[in-house]
């Protein structure tokens, strides 16, 4: 289905110790990834470039010297200056846990210190790049269905002290969506056009409340294949436009334990 | 052997009642009993197992062939063995400070740990350096900071052990060179260092040159040292290392002797003679986990070592026959998970490197797995010993464990497996060709793996890692290297370089070339440059240059 990982499992610095190495590269292999391992002593230039020729998505730097604290940070450093910062750089070795902060901040993906089960670190891998393009990014809207728009504007404006940036009728779902923005995310108040819409059935069966959790996805055509493939359902089959010309799927409810889920695109580059 | 018949029957009269009665109703823990290294454990060892045991032949009495009990006719009656704590952080200053702290709180010897570039030969303001100086040991880069190391340190009253492996000959000269300045008299110096480059190739990594000129360099150092430092020994053979890459005990014991025996034929090549050389060839081993295996191991090692000199390179001088050895307890046993369960382990594992009769012994400290050791846990490990050798009573009588129908059985089938392994070795044309192929590297990577695998599926258990765990709070109070060591260490070589006559630095390194292809030794041209303050890495850089570098190819 997918091409395999590729990983580079690299020892910078002059450290020797390469059991721990050697161990988490067979076992990636074994995981099903394809593993290039650079030997002893590499500078982080070495490294940056072997990953570079070699096309990997992960580098794996294992130190158990100390050097960790100069020599992992170099690594990401050079790969951002050659363009390559998207691929994923995790480190491992007798590193203490007062090192990870700094070690993350500067870009660090992962540091797996002694004891960790080779396992755990091929499926912290695996999923970091279980289908690309489908990472949540955030939680895109929460759809609220309503009896009677102005009212519930009311509470959320004047009341809560939100904005309504916009009032959109959705011909065929025959709903009236209200659009309140808050942070990163907003509100959806759907307000039924017709008896025969589907927020009007939900309102009949349930009453007033929470109809859906709307959540970001950067691809959704990647989305739903990918879902797809691990059984998951789906009302709709195929993206289609929704309010606010977002590119949207619903998935069945049956899959997602009851609570209504759609996956959103928004065509704008932010997300 | 009417007692034996007798016996036999009594025992499967035995055997067969466990099975119908005892077994039905309160089975095993567990199908299949084995060692570390896979040796099928019995339920019960009887006088039956010893059948083939010839006391005389096979252990005799201690101090005499083949050594199986000891290589010292009173062992811990007469002395204890050599408490030595392997030390060294940041410079020669602060190393100096730990070594004077570990000498007031009752260790007997010191153990060097040098930094990364040290190990390699590099200055510390070499580009490769970066991020290394002054992390897993001290950092030397000329004689002004082994001045520093040893400051206070009269090295007529010490014994030193320096872990240092491709620079070897450079590191031995500095050393007799601050004897000299601190008027000792050179034949007086003790100690070790570990000049074992065909372990780094298999499993340590401290490698410079190929094995061709560092085998002579190694011969080189054999040949002073039996001329000049009669108590001085210029190897030390190691297991340890390979055992922390990932091997068994039956693995760590053939790759290690056969390493043993690739340096022997090299030194007899270059026309030394093997009982002028073979009584200072020392050894180094683990002290792992499985308790009874490890005390076997180092009664075979003995026996099997005996043997090879005397059968295989004709040996008379009995301490050319003798395996003396240090022994340190398994870093790679410790958990970062619970540390403290760490003070336990290593207590065990020094234990039964006392049983099995080590000449000196390093015990780990408790926060190995997550830094360098503090003082505190550095003085506990250091006590772990002390209560071995002065509360516990099992140093009053020589191998106390012998005649054990298990013990002993132990000892003649890991020498049994590891024979197997030398034999396969010879065929592959010895150690250094067995190397070259990568055959010793797979079988370690192939055991660490499993080793590995066998905890992730909990059939092996780790107290506190895949058992036992606990949620911990993090870990205080570890030690810290300054990170402006690097800074101050190149701030004092580039003053050394400043303040030292250049011309004669220079010229000691032109003779050290001019020799360093030729067959002459070149341990009195590099006592020569030392003493000029030519620094470390300009000496190994006149090496590298006659003999090349060591590329491996990597083999995973």
């Amino acid at each position: 289905m997918n091409d395999p990982i590729r990983v580079l499992v690299a020892k910078p610095g002059l450290d020797g110790h390469d059991r721990g190495a050697k161990v988490v590269a067979q076992a990636l292999r074994n995981a099903g990834m394809e593993v290039i391992y650079t030997g002893l002593r590499q500078t982080p230039e070495q490294i940056v470039e072997t990953a570079v020729q070699e096309d990997v998505k992960v580098i794996g730097l294992s130190s158990l010297s100390g050097a960790h604290m100069q020599l992992f940070p170099a690594v990401v450093d050079i790969l951002r200056q050659q363009g390559a910062g998207d691929i994923m750089v995790v480190g491992g070795g007798v590193i203490p846990e007062d090192d990870i902060p700094y070690l993350k901040g500067c870009g660090i993906a992962e540091v797996f210190t002694p004891g960790t089960s080779t396992k755990s670190i091929a499926e912290y891998i695996k999923k970091q790049f279980q289908s690309d393009g489908f990472t949540l990014s955030r939680i895109d809207h929460i759809g609220i269905a309503v009896p009677d728009l102005a009212t519930s504007l009311d509470f959320y404006t004047r009341i809560l002290g939100l904005n309504c940036t916009a009032i959109e009728e959705v011909a065929d779902q025959q709903v009236k969506v209200a659009f309140v923005p808050l942070g990163d995310s907003e509100l959806e108040l759907l307000e039924p056009t017709s008896p025969d819409s589907p927020v009007a059935k939900f309102l009949a069966a349930k009453g007033p409340g929470m109809h859906h959790v709307a959540y970001r996805v950067t691809d959704l055509g990647l989305a739903l294949s990918s879902l797809k493939a691990q059984g998951v359902r789906f009302l709709d089959e195929q993206p289609r436009t929704g309010a606010g010309g977002a590119l949207i799927a619903f998935v069945h409810p049956k899959a997602s334990g009851g609570v209504l889920t759609e996956l959103c695109q928004r065509t704008t580059a932010e997300g | 052997m009417a007692k034996d018949e007798q016996l036999a029957a009594n025992q499967a009269e035995w055997a067969s009642k466990l099975a119908d009665k005892v077994l039905p109703r309160s089975p095993e823990r567990d199908t299949d009993f084995t060692t570390e290294s896979g040796l099928e454990v019995e339920r019960l060892y009887t006088p039956l197992d010893l059948a083939s045991l010839d006391y005389q032949k096979d252990l005799g009495f201690p101090g005499d062939y083949p050594f199986t009990r000891g290589v010292q006719p009173t062992m811990y009656r007469g002395r204890f063995w050599t408490m030595r704590q392997y030390a060294g952080y940041a410079d020669a200053e602060e190393t100096n400070a730990r070594f004077r702290y570990l000498l007031d709180q009752g260790q007997t010897g010191l153990s060097v740990a040098f930094d990364l570039p040290t190990q390699i030969g590099l200055d510390s303001d070499h580009q490769l350096s970066r991020g290394e100086v002054g992390r897993v040991g001290v950092a030397i880069d000329s004689l002004a900071d082994m001045e520093l190391l040893f400051k206070s340190i009269p090295l007529d009253k010490v014994s030193t052990s320096m872990t240092i492996n491709a620079p070897a000959v450079v590191l031995l000269a500095m050393y007799i060179a601050v004897a000299e300045k601190q008027n000792v008299d050179v034949k007086k110096i003790s100690g070790t260092i570990q000049n074992d480059i065909l372990k780094e190739y298999v499993a340590r990594g401290t490698y410079i040159f190929p094995p061709a000129p560092s085998m002579r360099l190694i011969t080189d150092t054999f040949a002073y040292c039996a001329e000049n430092l009669p108590d001085w020994n210029p190897i030390s053979i190691s297991g340890y290392h390979i055992r922390e890459a990932g091997s068994n005990a039956v693995q760590e014991m053939a790759f290690t002797l056969a390493d043993g025996i690739a340096y022997v034929e090299a030194a007899l090549k270059v026309g030394l003679d093997v009982d002028v050389f073979a009584p200072r060839l020392s050894f180094f081993f683990n002290a792992h986990k499985n308790f009874f295996e490890e005390v076997a191991k180092y009664r075979a090692l003995r026996r099997m070592w005996a043997k090879i000199m005397r059968e295989r390179f004709g040996a008379k001088n009995p301490k050319s026959l003798m395996l003396r050895f240090h022994t340190q307890t398994g870093g790679s046993t410790l958990t970062a998970q619970q540390p403290d369960v760490n003070v336990v382990r290593v207590a065990f594992q020094a234990l039964s490197a006392v049983l099995g009769g080590t000449q000196s012994l390093h015990t780990n400290s408790k926060d190995e797995a997550l830094a360098l050791p503090t003082e505190e846990s550095a003085r506990l490990a250091l006590r772990t010993q002390q209560v071995i050798a002065y509360e516990t009573g099992v140093t009053d009588t020589v191998d106390p464990l012998a005649g054990s129908y298990f013990v002993e059985n132990l000892t003649s089938q890991l020498e049994t497996r590891a024979w197997e392994y030398i034999d396969k070795i010879d065929q592959l044309g010895g150690a250094v060709a067995a190397i070259e192929t990568g055959y010793m590297q797979r079988e370690i990577q192939e055991s660490a793996y499993k080793y590995q695998q066998d905890i992730e599926n909990i059939e092996r258990i780790v107290v506190g890692v895949n058992k036992f765990q606990i949620v911990e709070e993090r870990h205080d109070g570890l030690l810290r290297v300054d990170p402006n060591i690097a800074e101050k260490q190149v701030a004092r070589l580039q003053q050394v370089k400043s303040g030292r006559d250049n011309r004669a630095a220079a010229s000691a390194l032109v003779k050290l070339r001019s020799v360093a292809g030729t067959t002459e030794n070149v341990m009195p041209y590099i006592i020569a440059a030392v003493r000029v303050y030519a620094t470390l890495g300009e000496i190994c850089g006149v090496l590298r240059d006659v003999y090349g570098e060591y590329k491996p190819t990597a083999t995973i």
